[in-house]
């Protein structure tokens, strides 16, 4: 077979893979528009935006009670936030420390690195017990962010290795000719050119912890995350009103990828700045 | 005054420092000439502190600098690559450490504005003190590392071939720059490079780093007239070495055999390196018939030519390539002809030799 | 810390003398291990006390005394002995390496065409980058929505009926696409497809193409070139996917608690349904049988290749 051929052949593939890796979220998207009548499925009786009214809590009350996704929202942000400082602060901060060999830096990076492999039902699991076992009340801003870390922090971590890999050392090196202190060195240079790494390990701290269930099912106690609330509706019967949701909250995502992608867009330039000083050299 | 006594540094089975000892003084323009590989980074960044020697110390005034960190040495650097900040502009750049340092930084904005004033007129960068350091060209960037590192009153800047990322017609203006910065500053400057031209341009003294240690340092005329030894005559690419056999009074190896001076006296049979300088030689016919105190034959190879000056390759009967330079003020050279057998012809007054051969 | 570097500093001088046998260089050496010690330890605290010891802690707990609403720190094993004589756990265990395996070996099929066509087809690096990211956006958004996705799409009044339906390659819907094994394996293979494209791509758009035209100069086929060149360079992206893809399925549970309406009951449910009613110990011995899956899994395909030295 000749790449002639292959290469159409190929690409309309490829095509159909998008459709299937797209699809369902687009018939959702669809029957999110479901009118107050209908069910989760086709055929759509009528257009309109009754389940985003009924999301919102905008509807009379009826058969059909409201996702509890108020509190829960506010949960999972604040905790989203929280693993996203920790984790970033961590990941920079044990990447930093990578520069330097030592002994059992591969141990230490599978250790970090496990944290990303190890299933999130596992760990949820082994905190349970742990908590059991030292009287600890579990709750969603104790066990289960700590865990959030766990999964976030390796994620974090590479960002920062592969930023510092690519990093040019002289520039530190000639600010502490300059008589700055490395903490000042730090603070003043290392850090606004790490920045757009930092900016990528944030994001996908955020994420992940935002989406986070599995780790979070058996460590959150009694008060549940976005998630969680949406996990519970899995052994019900499901409504419109979750197609809804998850418009909203794929919207959401990209907004926040929209951000992430402008701020990028601006420190590039420093980064481009960065590339042309080598080429001088 | 700043001393290296005995400093080694190895990274791994390679030593790029070898018991190195120099003594750099205060208010003086050195250069190190050194080939790539033969420490002279590596020199430099022990001495700025970036990295410690394996034994051996490093003194400023007579106080060990060994343990102390860079930034409290008072040493500046001028990068290669400039290594300046990218995110902050011209001026950020060269305030940053007024700004930051540890040891008195200025807090006064208006004292840090005047002093950046000032290093900027000095450099010559007046008008780019708002650009980013990536919308200014390459010998913009040079002054801004220099104005960097001088605006801070550094006892010492180590240049780490700062010119070398400049193009021809730059290097050529920022090396008088330089040394007039110099001069007005009073403050050392150890520049090292690669290039003999520009060491011997550039420092008041001018010390050759071979194998890790320094073959030898002195004043950059003395240097270059009477090199040390067989090794300081080879970075000076100016002379052409070679190795033989004292007898009687002549040096003597394959192909070649002609006086050599008085002093130092070689001792019959002893191994003896000569240093016969490009421009000392002149090319006669193979069957020239007027006497010559001292001949080596050779057979053409190439001829290039440099401006003002002609370089042309010859090739002893042992392989030995020998250069000779005939400058274009005095009579037209000859054209030879390639693989054709000449007579390079020599004052054997001009030869230097060297009973000890270096390591 | 900088207080103590003041005191290195005269430290360091008075062992010029050689009271302190290290050289300067082994004591900066020793100092910047310090500080990297330092730095790395907060991470490595953090990973040894909310990961490393909750995983102890399972193995620990596999052992204790089930009562019915509690366990006791007697050990026996007890709940092992029963996990390994149940038939319904084993058959749990045995669907969960099944669909493991399948799962796996459609992420591959489905995906390498696909990173084939990315990373060596497509040779305009925007064109490339574009495709990548078009792929990647879906796992930005909540993992739990694209598993729902799945039901309105393979209902029995969903998207899928509804067009064999109006095509009329069908007269009654088919009943098997949801709540079925099948619902499971597809809702799967969609999402953790771009786990295996992604590392695959990265290894065939490094492909040198000049490697390839030689070999088409020579006369080989496109066969011959995919086996002898195109797919030995990127086997280590396929190792990569491979484990990234077994570790999430192997760790699932949420895809089939959703669509499979309890037909399927992986190793990971039979952890939340014995933790639902406070069977600790047995959700343990669940927990540490999985581990060890997935311990050999990934022992198996890194065996097949050294990612680290192909990367």
């Amino acid at each position: 077979m000749e790449a002639r051929v292959l290469k159409p052949i190929l690409g309309v593939y490829c095509a159909a893979f998008i459709l299937f890796l797209y699809g369902p979220m687009i018939v959702l998207a669809i029957l999110s528009f479901q009118g107050a009548g209908g069910g989760p499925q086709f055929p759509i009786i009528e257009w309109s935006t009754y389940w985003y009214r009924h999301l919102l809590g905008m509807t009379e009350p009826g058969r059909i009670s409201r996702l509890p996704i108020g509190d829960s929202l506010l949960r999972s942000l604040t905790l989203a936030v929280m693993t996203t400082v920790v984790s970033t602060v961590l990941g920079v901060v044990t990447a930093q420390g990578f520069r330097t060999r030592f002994k059992g830096s591969g141990v230490v990076f599978y250790l970090v690195i496990l944290g990303m492999i190890v299933p999130g039902v596992l760990v949820g699991l082994g905190m349970a017990l742990l908590s059991n076992l030292l009287g600890i009340n579990r709750s969603w801003w104790g066990t289960a962010f700590v865990l959030h870390v766990v999964y976030t922090f390796p994620f974090a971590f590479l960002v920062m290795l592969a930023i510092f890999n690519r990093f040019d050392r002289s520039v530190e090196e000639a600010s502490l000719s300059l008589g700055v202190s490395p903490a000042q060195t730090f603070r003043r240079v290392t850090f606004p050119m790490i920045f757009p790494g930092v900016l990528s390990a944030m994001l996908f701290s955020f994420t992940l912890s935002y989406d986070e269930f599995s780790r979070t099912l058996f460590t959150s106690g009694r008060e549940l995350t976005l998630p969680l609330t949406i996990y519970g509706t899995f052994s019900v019967e499901i409504y419109p009103n979750i197609f809804a949701f998850g418009v909203l909250t794929t919207l959401f995502s990209f907004t926040l990828l929209l951000i992430y992608a402008l701020l990028m867009l601006r420190a590039v330039r420093s980064a481009r700045s960065f590339k042309g000083q080598e080429e001088a050299a | 005054m700043l001393s290296l006594n005995s400093v080694t540094k190895r990274y791994g089975a390679f030593t790029a420092l070898d018991r190195l000892s120099v003594t750099i003084p205060d208010d003086a323009y050195v250069s190190l000439l050194g080939a790539s590989g033969s420490g002279k980074t590596s020199l430099l960044r022990v001495i700025a502190g970036f990295e410690e020697p394996d034994s051996g110390t490093v003194s400023y005034d007579g106080k060990h600098l060994n343990g102390v960190a860079p930034h409290r040495r008072g040493i500046g650097f001028v990068f290669q690559n400039f290594a300046l900040f990218p995110h902050l502009s011209v001026e950020n750049n060269i305030a940053f450490g007024l700004r930051y340092r540890e040891q008195e930084p200025v807090v006064d904005p208006a004292d840090v504005r005047q002093r950046v004033a000032d290093i900027v007129r000095l450099v010559g960068l007046e008008g780019l003190e708002a650009r980013k350091v990536t919308a200014i060209s390459g010998g913009q960037r040079q002054r801004v590392a220099l104005a960097r590192t001088l605006v801070t009153e550094p006892r010492m800047v180590l240049l780490d071939e700062p010119l070398g990322a400049l193009d021809a017609n730059l290097r050529e203006r920022m090396c008088d720059e330089l040394r007039a910065i110099r001069e007005r500053l009073k403050v050392t400057f150890l520049h090292v490079t690669g290039s003999e031209t520009e060491a011997l341009l550039m420092g008041d003294t001018v010390a050759v780093l071979s194998a890790g240690s320094v073959a030898q340092i002195a004043p950059a005329s003395s240097l270059f007239s009477a090199p040390l030894n067989a090794d300081v005559a080879r970075h000076l690419n100016a002379y052409n070495v070679l190795s033989g056999k004292a007898e009687g009074g002549h040096f003597h190896a394959d192909g070649a055999r002609f006086p050599l001076p008085d002093h130092p006296v070689p001792q019959d049979g002893a191994p003896v390196d000569v240093a016969l300088r490009f421009d000392r030689i002149s090319v006669v016919a193979a069957d020239a018939a007027e006497p010559l105190d001292a001949v080596i034959p050779a057979r053409f190879v190439a001829s290039e030519f440099n401006g003002s000056s002609v370089l042309s390759f010859f090739r002893m009967d042992d392989g030995t390539l020998l250069q000779v330079v005939a400058h274009l003020s005095g009579p037209p050279p000859r054209s030879f002809e390639s693989g054709a057998l000449y007579k390079l012809a020599f004052d054997p007054r001009d030869v230097i030799s060297f009973t000890e051969r270096a390591a | 810390m900088m207080e103590f570097a003041g005191e290195q500093v005269q430290g360091a001088v008075q062992a010029q003398g050689g009271e302190n046998g290290a050289s300067p260089a082994e004591r900066r050496a020793r100092q910047e291990r310090r500080t990297a010690l330092m730095l790395i330890s907060p991470g490595v605290l953090w990973m040894a006390l909310f990961m490393v010891l909750p995983l102890v802690m399972v193995i620990y707990v596999s052992f204790w005394t089930q009562t019915t609403f509690t366990v006791e720190p007697t050990l026996t094993v007890d709940s092992w002995v029963r996990f390994l004589t149940s038939p319904t756990y084993l058959a749990s265990t045995w669907a969960t390496v099944r669909i493991w395996a399948v799962v796996l070996a459609a992420t591959l099929i489905i995906g390498y065409p696909v990173a084939l066509f990315i990373g060596l087809m497509v040779r305009n690096q925007t064109l490339q980058t574009a495709l990548l990211v078009v792929c990647i956006i879906p796992f930005w958004t909540s993992f739990l929505i694209r598993v729902i996705a799945w039901r309105p799409m393979l209902g029995t009044e969903g998207a899928i009926n509804t067009i064999l339906l109006k095509l009329g390659i069908i007269d009654t819907p088919l009943t098997t696409l949801l709540f079925s094994e099948f619902a499971v394996l597809v809702g799967m293979t969609q999402i953790y497809c771009v786990f295996m494209v992604g590392p695959i791509t990265f290894m065939l758009s490094r492909i040198d193409p000049s490697v390839i035209e030689a070999a088409r100069d020579l006369g080989a086929g496109f066969g011959r070139i995919f086996f002898k060149i195109i797919l030995p360079l990127s086997l280590p992206g396929v190792i990569v996917g491979a484990i990234f893809v077994s570790v999430m399925v192997l760790g699932e549970f949420a895809t089939a608690a959703s669509l499979s309406g309890r037909k399927v009951n992986l190793l990971g449910n039979i952890i939340v349904s014995q933790v639902g009613s406070l069977k600790w110990a047995f959700a343990s011995v669940a927990g540490v049988i999985l581990t060890t899956i997935i311990a050999a899994v990934i022992t198996v395909l890194l065996r097949i290749v050294n990612v680290r030295k192909e990367m």
